[in-house]
């Protein structure tokens, strides 16, 4: 291997490459950044009004992000919730008479050989 | 009945006896045919010697399957990515049964059923349909939640542009040099479409080198990262993602279709289909045509694409001292992306306060191989603290590392096209 060899348009495309797949992510993060602010601005606007209306210093950026532990959280009361409901029963026991419909299948009337009986 | 049968038995025997003894001569004359009966059927059998893989073998080939039962073993033993190392396993062996050349038979020969086959390699149709599924199937949100996580993905993409750099050193012109590059990317699809447009002769090394160092993504990468990511740093914890609402799903893949194309055009085929899978997902409204995309058509393409790479790794195209550089140049760019990615994680920490710090080792995730190399975060961060989950973490630069690649085969495509 012998990089004087390598010419300087090689050179630029590694460099310039690398550079451009930077800015293109970099492009990126900005944007996802702002994405979230601009689709809870309108939330945000709310809840500043409602604090100023209730003349309270709240940290607004708290009370729009829902972390994974909350979430959680919340998954877990619902899903004990839901499972609970199962426990609240009507209570009224309804014995169902167990009714065999007619098979041919186990009849005995088809395990007799017939053939020597006279018709 | 039986009767019949004894008869029927007793004159073929009788009918046979003719040829047994000088019997073939009796039977050429009665049947006008001469002398050249013999011929004709030494002849039969010379052709047909003459056809068969024992004729027509060479040790090459031996080694060659030799290859491909190797990898064979590896998916069904070890579990390395066994839904493309068997494919591309029996690909090797079916591209090296030795036959006789100019019957439509082989990889290579115009009108064979393998040659139609691999037309979707060799004009970059699988890799796009493989992404469609992988968009399809991938979920951003880690991503979406923390977005300058994407940065280690762009890091992590040293590797593609230092091999680039290596194989110009060693000698390969500017394009078979990108396309060797592009094995550091650690993206199979990305890599054969990129090389069926700047190398199609090395494709088959390229691939194989960017498929087998996938699969060996858990062997490679945790020495690197206890090498490079002191003890303490590798205890970090971080917080957990914040939840992610369905507009900003459903918005990511149509922005980032958008920005990544128009700076990358030449991307387009990879990325598009990235992003249309992801919105196929995310939408909600098309859930047949996701669930059609992640698995019943990225299964039909995946046995396509690894069974024709595999089986364009024909010994003689494929065993030249070019392919062994390949390799070399691969493992070296596998070790240089991950290194690049847990660098940069480090002096990101520098920049970083409080909680908001990140564990280092989700650099190494930065490099793609997609799952592969969030797993091996998530192995190593459990080895060093049994309740320090990584995976989730460890996604949000592995799918940036898929469009990091693929952004930088577009820019390696514009450049050297």
């Amino acid at each position: 291997m012998n990089l004087l060899i390598v010419d300087s348009m090689t050179w630029t495309i590694t460099v310039l490459g690398w550079f451009i797949v930077f800015v293109a992510l970099v492009f990126l993060i900005g944007v996802f950044l702002t994405v979230p602010k601009i689709l809870t601005w309108g939330t945000r606007r709310a809840l500043r009004k409602k604090n100023r209306m209730a003349k309270k210093e709240v940290v607004i950026d708290d009370e729009l992000v829902i972390t994974g532990e909350t979430n959680a959280a919340i998954a877990m009361a619902l899903h004990l919730y839901f499972n609970e409901q199962h426990d609240e029963e009507s209570n009224v026991i309804t014995i169902k008479e167990v009714k065999k419909r007619y098979s041919p299948w186990s009849s005995k009337v088809y395990s007799f050989n017939n053939v020597n009986f006279p018709r | 009945m039986k009767r019949f049968i004894t008869l029927f038995g007793v004159l073929s025997l009788l009918f046979s006896l003719q040829f047994v003894g000088g019997g073939f001569e009796a039977f050429a004359a009665g049947t006008g045919a001469g002398d050249t009966f013999i011929d004709h059927a030494s002849k039969g059998l010379e052709t047909f010697w003459n056809f068969t893989g024992f004729h027509n073998v060479h040790f090459t080939h031996l080694i060659m399957i030799g290859v491909g039962l190797f990898f064979i073993f590896l998916a069904i033993k070890y579990d390395y990515e066994p839904l493309l190392l068997v494919p591309i396993g029996t690909g090797v062996i079916l591209g090296n049964v030795p036959f006789l050349e100019g019957y439509k038979i082989g990889l290579y020969e115009e009108g064979s059923v393998l040659n139609y086959l691999y037309f979707g390699v060799q004009q970059g149709v699988y890799p796009p349909l493989i992404f469609l599924g992988i968009g399809a199937m991938t979920d951003f949100s880690s991503l979406i939640s923390n977005p300058k996580l994407m940065i280690l993905g762009a890091a992590a993409q040293v590797g593609i542009f230092a091999t680039f750099l290596g194989a110009s050193a060693m000698g390969f012109t500017p394009q078979e040099a990108g396309a060797i590059g592009i094995i550091g990317g650690a993206d199979g699809p990305t890599a054969i479409f990129l090389s069926s447009k700047l190398a199609p002769t090395l494709m088959g090394a390229i691939a194989i080198a960017a498929y087998s160092y996938m699969a060996l993504v858990p062997v490679i990468q945790p020495p690197i990262m206890r090498l490079i990511i002191p003890k303490r740093e590798r205890l970090i914890k971080m917080k957990p993602p914040r939840a992610v609402s369905k507009t900003e799903k459903i918005m990511f893949p149509i922005i980032g279709l958008l920005l990544t194309t128009f700076i990358s055009p030449s991307a387009l085929p990879l990325l598009g289909m990235l992003f249309f899978g992801n919105l196929l997902k995310e939408s909600g409204v098309t859930e047949r045509l996701a669930d059609t995309a992640r698995n019943a058509m990225i299964n039909i393409v995946t046995i396509l694409l690894g069974i024709t790479v595999g089986a364009s790794t024909q010994a003689d195209y494929f065993l030249t001292t070019d392919s062994l550089k390949i390799f070399g140049l691969g493992a070296v760019s596998f070790m240089v992306a991950t290194a690049g990615g847990l660098i940069f994680a480090r002096l990101m920490n520098l920049f970083l306060k409080g909680d908001n710090k990140i564990n280092p080792l989700i650099g190494a995730a930065g490099v793609s191989a997609v799952p592969d190399s969030a797993r091996v975060v998530q192995h190593e961060g459990l080895k060093n603290d049994p309740n320090n989950h990584l995976l989730m973490h460890a996604m949000a630069p592995n799918v940036s590392g898929v469009i990091g690649s693929a952004v930088a085969a577009g820019i390696l495509l514009s450049f050297l096209m």
